[in-house]
Parts: structure tokens; sequence; C-alpha cells
């Protein structure tokens, strides 16, 4: 019994810290532009599809690659991706920054849209195998097992998110986000260069999300053009229940969301003796969510709306 | 001057279109096909009616039948029935079509089965549930092997051939899927097996681990998965990472080296899958047309090209004994008594198919080893 309590803890951390990485992006986004940056999800898929090209063309395609070049691809990854973050929001949420703000949200779903097609054309819809990047050794412990590529997945999700945190937190850089994130005309009337918050913003927030997509693909062993769609609403799902905005409330509400789906996975049939089964899960855990929201309708660890804080968000 | 040289162009033109086209164009008949060629099942869909589209050129290459050449108009439904009843209408209302060739998922083509007879529309149809054809319709033929067969075959192998007693189920609530394993589910029990539990999980679902903890601490002797792919392969990878040791068995859609290089050798080695062909290597007639695929569209055959290459016969032979038109063929299939490379195919009275095969393959040391069949 504590074994199977064990395993599926183990099961509800690397979902969870998937979502958790994810999240990140989306809202981070918010939290300085008040935008739901839908092509999200988007990134995550380019991110594994990007990882798979660089491991290909340092002839590790078929897995076997060492930790010091996957270490390197990731950076690479990281950066590449981060980029064509910086650019989307150049060419599709720049110009639209004065208009209605339906209008960048209905670019970015756009823009996702048209992200998946291209992929679809260039390598082709089918499903493509993607290498183990992690060794895939089991550990077992206490009746439990955990492979090497989860605590991988763990470790890692925990270290970027940490360090994250500490960006935000300590750096002069992360001083600045925070303060456009507060108030962006008052930052620049002290002198803050928004464009580059905004920039840097949108090289973190998709880099992150590519890194989670080359998590994700290795651990699952395939990737598809239409990967982001339903991870990338889970996301935006964890985002809201930890409070959209709230680094740390991305993390706790991404664990969260892991943590109730194997929940409602494995209680369900037990609980109420097979009525609901497992396929019961998403509606348990979206019931969850709406509690949640019912009580704190800004989310676990969002900051409280007031009508005051809003009409300065709603100005931007 | 200018103006001048334009209307002569245009008379000439006109001109040249009364006198070439109608003459190349009588005679060609267009036959659609529907079925996933975008999204996670594009691979079957595809080399399915790469399949058809190989036979229509080699009769079109000789000739044509009947006075009748053939174009194949393929249509994209991405195995999803929403958008399936928007090809159905599509193919209906353009009355150049005389057959559809789908479609490809049986969830699509229980939705679609209504409109394609408003428009008496003759229908080929390759899902396999059974409810297909127990609808009262008069219009669709059924060439597979029905999920009846599916369900049998693995159910009768694990009782009598492996001696094992006990299943768990999962299945993804589609028509297909919940269908086939509701099948084996029942059959199972009939000849003395135990179920131990039903599972279902989302056709979107990719994380399997939390059911599967569940199921490891049932331990099944056999875990029946009514699924299709990519899920077949993401649930044989997390079941070998998470070392449930239960024999894993799949309807038709694991049948694919797909199957194999996803899920990894390993995850992979000694999982069993039942499927409605013989291996290409089994005859002359299959090799002969696994090379000519190749030549053609220069990659190996798919699982389903070869029922795709038959169902373009069963067209063309319903054209030469009828006629081109819908009323003709819907005629001709019920008559239908054919000789193919997969046997021969003839329909009962509710469009289910006669005598139809069926065979069960394990995958050893990497590849399908062929090791049952009915």
């Amino acid at each position: 019994m504590t074994g199977l309590v064990l395993q599926q803890c183990v099961n509800a951390l690397t979902i969870g810290a998937i979502y958790a990485l994810i999240a990140l992006g989306y809202t981070m986004v918010y939290g300085v532009m008040r935008l739901i940056n839908f092509v999200h999800g988007e990134m995550f898929m380019l991110g594994a599809y990007v990882s798979l090209g660089l491991l290909l063309l340092a002839g590790h395609g078929a897995g076997g690659a060492g930790p010091l070049l996957v270490a390197g691809i990731m950076v690479l990854v990281f950066l590449i991706v981060g980029g064509a973050g910086v650019t989307i929001e150049r060419v599709a949420y720049k110009p639209l920054r004065n208009s209605t703000r339906l209008a960048p949200m209905l670019s970015a779903l756009g823009l996702s849209l048209a992200l998946q097609a291209a992929v679809q054309l260039v390598c082709g819809p089918a499903p493509i195998t993607f290498p183990s990047v992690l060794p895939s050794e089991r550990l077992e412990f206490a009746g439990a097992s955990m492979t090497l590529t989860q605590l991988g997945i763990l470790v890692l999700a925990m270290l970027l998110m940490g360090g994250l945190q500490l960006f935000v937190g300590r750096s002069r850089l992360g001083v600045v986000v925070r303060a456009v994130s507060e108030n962006a005309r008052t930052a620049a009337l002290l002198g803050i260069n928004v464009d580059r918050a905004i920039s840097l913003i949108f090289l973190l927030g998709p880099g992150l999300g590519a890194l989670a997509g080359l998590l994700y693909a290795s651990y699952y062993g395939v990737m598809t053009p239409t990967m982001g769609v339903v991870i990338g609403l889970k996301a935006f799902t964890a985002a809201i229940l930890g409070g959209i905005g709230s680094i740390p409330g991305a993390m706790l509400g991404g664990l969260l969301l892991g943590a109730l789906e194997v929940l409602g996975t494995s209680l369900l049939p037990i609980v109420t003796h097979g009525y609901l089964g497992t396929e019961y899960r998403d509606i348990f855990a979206f019931a969850a969510l709406i509690v949640v929201l019912l009580f704190r309708p800004s989310g676990l660890l969002g900051e409280q709306v007031s009508e005051e804080t809003m009409v300065y968000k709603s100005d931007y | 001057m200018n103006r001048l040289l334009v209307s002569v162009s245009i008379g000439l033109l006109c001109l040249a279109g009364t006198a070439l086209c109608p003459a190349a164009r009588a005679d060609e008949v267009t036959v659609a096909s529907a079925g996933p060629l975008s999204g996670p099942q594009a691979v079957f869909g595809v080399s399915w009616q790469n399949g058809m589209k190989l036979y229509f050129e080699q009769v079109n290459k000789a000739g044509g039948v009947a006075g009748h050449t053939f174009k194949l108009m393929q249509l994209d439904d991405k195995a999803d029935p929403r958008e399936g009843t928007l090809v159905a209408q599509k193919a209906c209302e353009d009355d150049s079509v005389i057959a559809l060739l789908g479609h490809f998922n049986s969830g699509v083509t229980l939705a679609t089965l209504p409109i394609y007879t408003d428009c008496s529309m003759p229908v080929l149809e390759f899902g396999s549930n059974p409810r297909v054809t127990q609808q009262g319709f008069k219009n669709v033929f059924q060439v597979v092997a029905n999920d009846y067969s599916q369900g049998k075959l693995p159910a009768a192998y694990i009782h009598d051939t492996l001696h094992l007693g006990t299943a768990a189920i999962v299945n993804d609530k589609q028509a297909f899927g919940q269908g086939v394993s509701e099948i084996f589910g029942k059959n199972f029990a009939e000849i003395g097996g135990k179920v131990l539990s039903t599972s279902f999980v989302n056709p979107s679902d990719v994380d399997f681990t939390a059911l599967i903890t569940q199921l490891k601490a049932q331990k099944p002797d056999v875990v029946y998965l009514g699924a299709v792919m990519p899920q077949l392969a993401l649930f044989a990878k997390q079941m070998h990472e998470q070392g449930l040791n239960a024999k894993l068995f799949m309807p038709d859609g694991g049948y694919t080296d797909d199957f194999i290089t996803q899920a990894g050798a390993d995850a992979a080695e000694g999982g069993f899958a039942t499927f409605q062909a013989p291996p290409y290597d089994s005859s002359p007639e299959l090799t002969a047309f696994a090379a000519d695929y190749k030549a053609e569209f220069h990659g190996e055959a798919g699982p389903y090209s070869a029922y795709g290459y038959i169902m373009g016969q069963i067209v063309v032979d319903g054209v030469k004994n009828k006629s081109a038109t819908r009323a003709g063929l819907m005629d001709a299939f019920r008559s239908l008594d054919l000789k193919t490379m997969l046997g021969p195919i003839a329909f009962q009275s509710t469009g289910e198919i006669k005598n139809a095969p069926l065979f069960l393959y394990q995958v050893q040391k990497g590849k399908f080893v062929l090791v049952g069949h009915s």
C-alpha cells in the first residue's frame, strides 16, 4: 500500500513538474502584459522539434547523447525558442499594444494555428519517435519505482524554477521585470526600458516552455505537431489555479494539478465503487479548480484584485 | 491589336476546350475516399489511400475499364466525427462522385452514414465496429473483419495457448476502442477467464502512469488495450517503465513498426496485436503488391495499403459489371464476388463481409511475427 501511494506521488510529481514549467510562461507574460499568450503551447512543441533537430545534427538522433551534449543542447534550445518568442512578441503583439485587449489574443490564436500547420508541413503530421536524452534505468525503492528520466525531469524542473525565482527576486534585471509587471507606465517614467523588460519575459517564458517540451518528449518518447494543445490548456489551468501573474503560484498550480489528476485516476473508481471510472479524471481536476476559484477568485497565490488595481492594470 | 490577339486566343481556347476537354473527361469518374490525412493517425490514412491510388493508376494506365478512367478524390476527416460530416457533405454534393471509400474510423463512419444514405451514396466502409452494419443502412458495406472476430481471437489464444486466466481491460471510450475491448471481455469471460477491471482513458491522454500503478496492484496476467496509435505505444512504454509484467494485447492499430520504434524495442517486445491481413511476404501476390507500392511511393507499404488496393478493385469490378453510377455500384456491391490477394470478397445482406480472416502477431526480437489466425 505504501508502495502504491509512493508510486502515485512519483507519477504526480513528474507530470506536475512539467505542467509547472509550462505554466511559468503563461503567468510571466500575463503578469507583465495582461495577455494570455495562446501561442505558448506551440513554443513547448517547438522545443521538442528543435531539440530533435539538434540531436540529429549532433549525430545522436537515435539516443546515446552524453550529458555534456545534452546540457549544450538544452542551452541552445532555450536560446533558439526564446529567440522565436522574442520575435513573435515584436511581430505579433507589439504593433497591437495600443489596440483593444482582444486583438493580441486573436493574434496569438492565429499564430498558434500557423505554427502547428507549419511544423506539420515541414516535419509531417505523424508522431515522431524522440530518443531518451536521460538514461532510462529503473530505481526500485519501498515498493515503488522511478526511472532516471523521471528523476532527471524532477531535478531539472526544480533547478530551473529555483533559478528563475532567484533571477526575478534577486537580480537587477529581475527588479526591472517586477517593476514593469507592477505598473508599466510608472516604470517607464522612472527610466526603465519597458520594451527590453517585455523582450526578456518573452525570452524566459518560451525558453522554459521549450525545455519542458524537450523533457516531455524525452519522457514519453514521441512528439506530434499538436502536442502543445492539450498540455498547453492544462498548464494554463495550472497557472490560473496558482494565481495567474504569480511565479510561485504557477509552480504550485502545476504540481497541484498533477496531483489532482493522479488522485482522480487512482481514487475515483475505488471511492465510487466503479460508478465513476478513470475517465472522469479531468472532470475531477477541473471541478477542484472551480472550487478553488469560488473561494479565491485570484487563485491560490494570486494578488488580491481590488477595484483600484484593476484600473491600473487594464490601463496598460 | 492587343484586343484582337486576346479575342483570337480566347476563341482558340474555346475551340480547344470543346474539342479536347470533354473527350478526355467524359469517361473519367470520381471515387472519393475519406480518412485521416493529418493528425496522429495520418500515417495509416495516407498509406491506405495510396493503395487505392496505386490500383486506379494501374487501371488508368491500361486504358481504363468499360470506357471509364478513375480519379481518386482524397478527403481528410482528421479521424474526427465532426470533420467527417463536413467532408461527407462535400462528397455527396459532388455529382461526379460515384462511391465513397471510408471512413477509416468507425466513429466517423457512424456519424456520417445518415448523410450518405440521403444522397444514395454506396459506402465501402473500413472501420471495424459491428454497429456500422447493424443500423439498417442499405448503402454500407464493411470491407474488413469486424470487431467480433478481433475480440474473439485474442481471448481464445490467451485461454487455450497461453493458459492465462486474468485480464485487465483499458479502452479509450471511442466507438472502436470501447467496442472491441467489450467484445474481448465478453468472450474472455465466456471461456472461463476473469476480467479484473475495466478502465477508461481519454483519447488525447499521453500519461498513463497513474492508471498503470493501479493495474500493477491488481496483478493481471494480460492487459487488453482497446485504443489506437500513438496511445498504444505510449502505454506499452510506460507499462515497461513501471515494471507491469502483464502481456499486452492490442487490436489492429498496434500492428505497425511505429509501435516498436515509439514504445522502444524493450517495451514493445512480447506485445500482441491482431490484424486483418497476412504479412506482405506470405504470398507472391502480396510480395508483388508491396514491391509495386515501393516503386510508386518510395516507402514501405503501410499495414492497410493492401486493403486500399482491394477497395479500388471492388469499385472497378462494380463499374465493369453494372454501371459507373451510384445506383449501379450499390447493386454491384450487393452481388459482389471478387477474388483478391486477400482472398475472395463478398458481402452478407447486412453489408458485413463474408468469411473475413484475422491474424494474431507478436513482437519477437523487434519484429512482428505471425503466431495465430482464425
